[in-house]
Order: C-alpha cells, then sequence, then structure tokens
C-alpha cells in the first residue's frame, strides 16, 4: 500500500528529452559537503524568487530542464495515480520558462504590476547522491505566500519538489524540477509566478 | 426580496448595473432560477472511455458521479447516500464497478443501483420493509449529450440539449468535432479566482475590444501574430441559439489556406473537409472567418487560437480549451479548464497543441493571467455601495436609437447562423445577460422530493409520490435517458 505516488516525468508528452537520473542511496548526511552545497543553492534560488530575479534564475536553469507541475487529483487509496493524465499546470522547457520571464519585462504583464510580494519558505531539504558525482537529487518543501492588491486575501500554494541539480564547469544548475502540489484546486489567481 | 426589476430593465438596455458582479442576493436568485435550470456541463465521454470509469463533478453545491456503466452507458448521479446522506464517491476520479458507502455499508453499482444493504433482514424485514430493489442514487433530473460533451440539467423538464444550443451547435462543431473521431478533453486543471462567474462568460462570449489592449504583453514577446488591434477588429461577433462568439478574419484563400495559415496539417484539414457541412466549410473558405473564442450561456466558454511554440520555428501551432466558471459564490469562481484536441490528430501535433495550450491559457497560460487580473479587479469595486449607483455601458456597437454601428453580415459575406456584425460590440455580451434575466424573472421551479424504500404517498411534507415509492424492478427506475455510447 502506498500513499505517495511520485511525479513521473515519463507521463509528461513534453518532457521526453530530459534527464532520467535518480537518487541513489538514503540521504546525504546533513553534514556532507554534497548536501551543504545543495542546500545553500535552493536558499539562494529560493531569495531569487522572492525578489523576482527571473533572468538571474534562467540563467541557473540547464538548457535541457524540464520544470514540471502536473494537476494533483483526489484518487481512492491504491488507484495507482494522483495527478490527471495528460494535464499540467507547468509543462515547460527552456524556451517556454523564458518566454513567460520575457513577458515580465514587456511593462504589460498586467498581472504582475504592481507586482506580487512573494516569499517562498523552504524547508525539509534532503539530498541524495547519484551514480554521476556532478549530479544531486535534493528534495525539499515549499510553502508560498502570495500578496496581491493591497486588500485582497493572500494566497498560499503548498508544494513538494524533487530537483536535480547538475555540476556544469563548476557551478551548480538546476536541471530538472517535479512539483507536487498538494491541492487539486489551487486557491490562486493564476501561477504568474514560479515554485 | 428586494424588487430587482429595475436592474433587468436596465440590463436590457444595455445598461448594466456594476452590483450585479458582486451581489449576494443576485447570486441566490441565480442559483434558484438559473442553475437549476439551465444545462450544465459535467464531462466529456473520452474522460471516461472505459466501462467502470467515473468522474465526480459539481453542479453549485450538488456533487454527481458521472460514471460509464457495466454496459457502457454513462449515467450522471447524485452522489448523496440514500440512507443517511454521506457522500458515496469521496474521490475525483478513478475506475470502479461499484461504491461503496463508508458509514453504513450500502452500496451501489456503477450504474447507481443499490446491490448491498447490510443487514436488510435483521435492519428492516428485508424487500417488505424496505423494497431496495431496482433502487437508485438519485439520478441528475435531465442529461443529455452533444459530440460527447455530457451536460446535466436540475430541472427534470429541460427542453433537449440539442434545442438549446440550438445554432450555437454549428459553431460548437468547429471546437468539439474536427474528425469523426471526436475529442480528446484532458484535465481540468482548477484553479479559484476572486471574480464573478459571469464576467468571464461574458468576455469570451464577444470581447474582442479588450485583445488589444490585455494581451499587448504576448505579442511583444513573439507569441502571437494575430491580436494586433487591426486583425481582431476586422474580425467579427456571432451569436446564434444560446451561445456566441468572435472570429478572425484570415488573408484570402481558399480552406485549406486557412487551415494551414492556422497551423493545421493536411490530414487534419481533411478530416474536417469530410466532417463539417459545406456551410461550416464556407464560412472559414469563402468568408474567410476563424473561430476564436466563444461562450455558451450560462457558463462554458471555448477558445481557439494559434501562438509559436516553437523556438526554432516560425510555425503556429493550433489549440483548443474549454472551461467552465463554477459558480461559488457571488464573488468567487472555479475556473475548470481542460485541454482539447481532436482524438485523430497526430501525436507530434496534440504534443504541441498542448504545448500551445500550457503557455496561453489555463491556470499558468499568459493569456489568461492578464485577463484574470482585470476580473478579480472588476469583482472588487463592484461590492461597495457607488458600484449600487453606476450603470456599465455595454452598448457598443449600438447607436443611441438601437440602431447597430455597422449592419449584421449578409448571407453572402457570412454563411454561419445567427447574427453577425464585423468589428468591435458588445452585442453578445448584452445577449448573454439578457438571457441572463429571462431565467432570473421566472419563478422557481417546483420541485418533487423522492422518497427511497418507503411507503409515503401523496404529497407529504413537499415530498409528491403517487405509488408507493422503490417499484421492484431490476432496471434502474431512472426518470434520465442515459447517454448511450
Ligand atoms: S449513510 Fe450511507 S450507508 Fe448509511
Ligand atoms: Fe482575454
Amino acid at each position: 500500500m502506498t500513499t505517495y505516488y511520485p511525479i513521473d516525468g515519463g507521463r509528461s508528452q513534453l518532457g521526453g528529452y530530459a534527464s532520467t537520473t535518480v537518487r541513489a542511496g538514503a540521504t546525504l548526511p546533513f553534514d556532507d559537503a554534497r548536501h551543504l552545497q545543495a542546500h545553500r543553492w535552493l536558499v539562494d534560488e529560493t531569495y531569487m524568487l522572492d525578489e523576482q530575479r527571473y533572468t538571474d534564475w534562467l540563467g541557473v536553469l540547464t538548457d535541457d530542464i524540464h520544470y514540471y507541475m502536473p494537476v494533483k487529483v483526489t484518487t481512492a487509496l491504491g488507484s495507482g495515480y494522483d495527478t490527471a493524465p495528460g494535464m499540467a499546470h507547468f509543462d515547460e522547457n527552456k524556451y517556454s520558462l523564458s518566454r513567460r520571464i520575457a513577458r515580465f519585462a514587456t511593462e504589460h504583464a498586467w498581472t504582475e504590476d504592481p507586482p506580487s510580494r512573494l516569499r517562498h519558505h523552504l524547508g525539509n531539504v534532503r539530498t541524495f547522491a547519484t551514480e554521476n558525482e556532478d549530479e544531486l537529487v535534493v528534495d525539499s518543501a515549499m510553502l508560498l505566500f502570495r500578496s496581491r492588491g493591497d486588500v485582497r486575501e493572500a494566497a498560499f500554494v503548498s508544494a513538494g519538489r524533487e530537483d536535480l541539480l547538475r555540476r556544469v564547469d563548476g557551478r551548480w544548475l538546476l536541471a530538472r524540477r517535479h512539483i507536487a502540489v498538494d491541492e487539486s484546486v489551487l486557491r490562486m489567481q493564476n501561477l504568474a509566478i514560479f515554485l | 426580496m428586494t424588487d430587482h426589476s429595475a436592474t433587468f430593465e436596465a440590463v436590457r438596455a444595455g445598461m448594466i448595473p456594476a452590483h450585479i458582479y458582486n451581489d449576494k442576493e443576485i447570486f441566490e436568485l441565480e442559483k434558484g432560477r438559473l442553475f437549476s435550470r439551465s444545462w450544465q456541463f459535467v464531462a466529456h465521454e473520452s474522460e471516461i472511455p472505459d466501462v467502470g470509469d467515473y468522474v465526480v463533478r459539481r453542479v453549485l453545491d450538488d456533487s454527481f458521479i458521472v460514471s460509464r456503466d457495466s454496459k457502457g452507458e454513462v449515467r450522471a448521479m447524485f452522489n448523496m447516500c440514500l440512507h443517511r446522506g454521506m457522500q458515496v464517491c469521496r474521490a475525483e476520479m478513478g475506475n470502479a464497478s461499484h461504491f461503496r458507502c463508508p458509514y453504513h455499508g450500502w452500496s451501489y453499482r456503477n450504474d447507481g443501483r443499490i446491490i448491498g444493504l447490510p443487514f436488510h433482514q435483521e435492519a428492516y424485514g428485508g424487500e417488505e420493509g424496505f423494497a431496495k430493489k431496482g433502487q437508485t442514487l438519485l439520478p441528475a433530473p435531465s442529461i443529455d449529450s452533444y459530440n460527447g460533451l455530457i451536460f446535466i440539467s436540475l430541472d427534470p423538464n429541460a427542453e433537449s440539449l440539442k434545442d438549446y444550443l440550438g445554432d450555437f451547435a454549428f459553431y460548437l462543431d468547429y471546437y468539439t468535432k474536427q474528425s469523426k473521431g471526436g475529442l480528446e478533453m484532458r484535465g481540468p486543471q482548477r484553479w479559484r479566482i476572486k471574480a464573478n462567474w459571469k464576467i468571464g462568460a461574458e468576455n469570451f462570449a464577444g470581447d474582442m475590444y479588450h485583445t488589444p489592449q490585455t494581451h499587448t504583453s504576448v505579442v511583444e514577446i513573439g507569441l502571437f501574430r494575430e491580436p494586433k488591434a487591426e486583425k481582431r477588429k476586422d474580425g467579427n461577433t456571432y451569436w446564434a441559439g444560446n451561445g456566441g462568439g468572435t472570429t478572425y478574419k484570415l488573408p484570402p484563400g481558399s480552406f485549406e489556406d486557412s487551415m494551414r495559415y492556422v497551423g493545421y496539417p493536411d490530414e487534419m484539414i481533411e478530416r474536417m473537409k469530410e466532417t463539417w457541412s459545406p456551410e461550416q466549410l464556407k464560412v472559414i473558405g469563402e468568408n474567410g472567418f476563424m473561430v476564436s473564442a466563444a461562450s455558451i450561456f450560462p457558463n462554458i466558454s471555448l477558445v481557439h487560437n494559434w501562438p509559436k511554440v516553437e523556438e526554432h520555428s516560425d510555425e503556429v501551432l493550433p489549440f483548443l480549451t474549454l472551461r467552465q466558471w463554477q459558480p461559488i459564490s457571488e464573488n468567487e469562481t472555479e475556473v475548470l479548464s481542460w485541454f482539447v484536441v481532436d482524438k485523430d490528430a497526430p501525436e507530434e501535433f496534440k504534443a504541441l497543441s498542448y504545448k500551445a495550450y500550457l503557455m496561453c491559457f489555463g491556470s499558468t497560460g499568459m493569456f489568461e493571467q492578464d485577463d484574470v487580473e482585470n476580473w478579480v479587479s472588476l469583482t472588487n469595486t463592484a461590492a461597495g455601495s457607488m458600484a449600487r449607483r453606476l450603470h456599465l455601458n455595454s452598448r457598443m456597437g449600438m447607436k443611441i436609437d438601437g440602431s447597430p454601428v455597422v449592419p449584421a453580415l449578409g448571407p453572402d459575406e457570412f454563411a454561419g447562423p445567427g447574427e453577425a456584425h464585423v468589428g468591435y460590440g458588445e452585442y453578445n455580451q448584452r445577449h448573454l445577460l439578457e438571457r441572463w434575466v429571462d431565467y432570473l424573472e421566472r419563478e422557481p421551479n417546483e420541485v418533487d422530493a423522492v422518497s427511497i424504500g418507503g411507503l409515503v404517498r401523496g404529497n407529504v411534507g413537499g415530498t409528491t409520490c403517487d405509488s408507493p415509492c422503490g417499484d421492484a424492478t431490476t432496471e434502474p427506475t431512472s426518470n434520465q435517458e442515459a447517454v448511450s455510447r
């Protein structure tokens, strides 16, 4: 019996080009240098997302990134899946992410003007080695607080993430992000932001 | 309750009292008089392709299990146990031969029939005491389908869906019948917006005027070649039956040229030629109009558009989406948005079309994000007392005496049914809200209660039941026509 279905990138019709590197072994100890590097990377990235430095963010993504957030569905225990077949909120490659980011620079992306106030709360970071010493799998929990406009209620998105970090020319870059959102119905007017 | 006749009169004159977009009393009227009568979309057959497949969908506060039963028939059943009212199915989708109530264990087949009632003999004295044979979960009062789109109505005397759609069916085919194979519908993405449900329906029905302003950014980033003001202005708005929409004007060319221009591969174009009527082909091929957004009264909308989705190609790729503006309250709406594609389309087309959809519409769509920003803001403002003094001018396209700024297109200019006007106008928004007034002005339906398994006769406490309820038959005693495969 399982109550947790990890996101399967193979269910994406678009992610076929992405890395399929998987974790190996148990979590790395918290004082392992690899964990410390991965954790630091995520914390720095979190601030980047809060500050909406999206062009910088694009710079820490590999060219083959798959940024994937399938639609969660409520299913009976044992049905074998909990995401909608063939459907996602985000199913992005670098080009489509770059278009989303380019839009914010146009001065006509009304939904983020005035911009949201964002706070990504990052936690439960754990790191796994892979068979490749230049790739690490990192899990984390994310609670996003988003305040829109002066009178509207703030919105939240809670999600778990599984990232693949890859070392390229001595820098760690994000090569894959699977976002497991915790609600079937998002209580947010859109996802013009990134998790 | 307040007398709303002045509000309705103003709406009929194309002057929209702003408070209707955030008014608790109006919302109660909508619940009792509109959503209890109109046809409501619940699922597409492709979402439940196999025997036992089901999805759970709502009509406002009422939950329904929409399932394909063991004989392959599609059914919609009220998701409430006949015994003490527990929600029978708490998953959102899946496959099941039966549903078992978690409270006391009554179980139901996927056509709604009771198949298990623990201690039937000991607890009720068997069939004599409680006639369970043939009893079913309460079926949706009416169920009907068009091109595999399954609708239900809470009105047992609802007109047929075909009559309800009327001439709009002609346009609905462009979105939902591109080949004999029919549709594949995926999703829905679901999210909640703090906006009144009517705004989305109006916007998709006819608001070509907002495109150049609201959607400037997507043109600037190279995603679209069309929504430049000129192109949009040359399109038309049409209204027919219970729905209406907008079109783009295409460069001159044949049907094939036009379909290629928006990115359809030849094999799909060939199938469309076999599927659509000569008039349907003529609207595109001879008149040069291509459908884009549309709405079916009251709360379904459709989109057809063709962005550029690949980095190293200038080709555009069309996508289709169907969405439902599901009211939660006077100022909150759950949006359900499906990706729609022709089942017979090549896999590569399906993948790119899905990509196009994700980039433009839905919870993350770059088009939709800016739309919703406007609607949420409008809804907020409509709650205040000043909004009660303001009548929004929705008379675009019409002179002060009611005559049109641009005459309707003649039959040689536009082969589609209904009335179509080139250029900017709020004809369709007015049509939609006039329908809305028609419904809100009618007294609510009397509803008959159903008592299950008991022996209540006559009209008891609002219950009308002329014969012992629960005739012992083996087939479901539903008053619904199941939708056959
Ligand atoms: S409420 Fe369902 S069995 Fe009692
Ligand atoms: Fe729009």
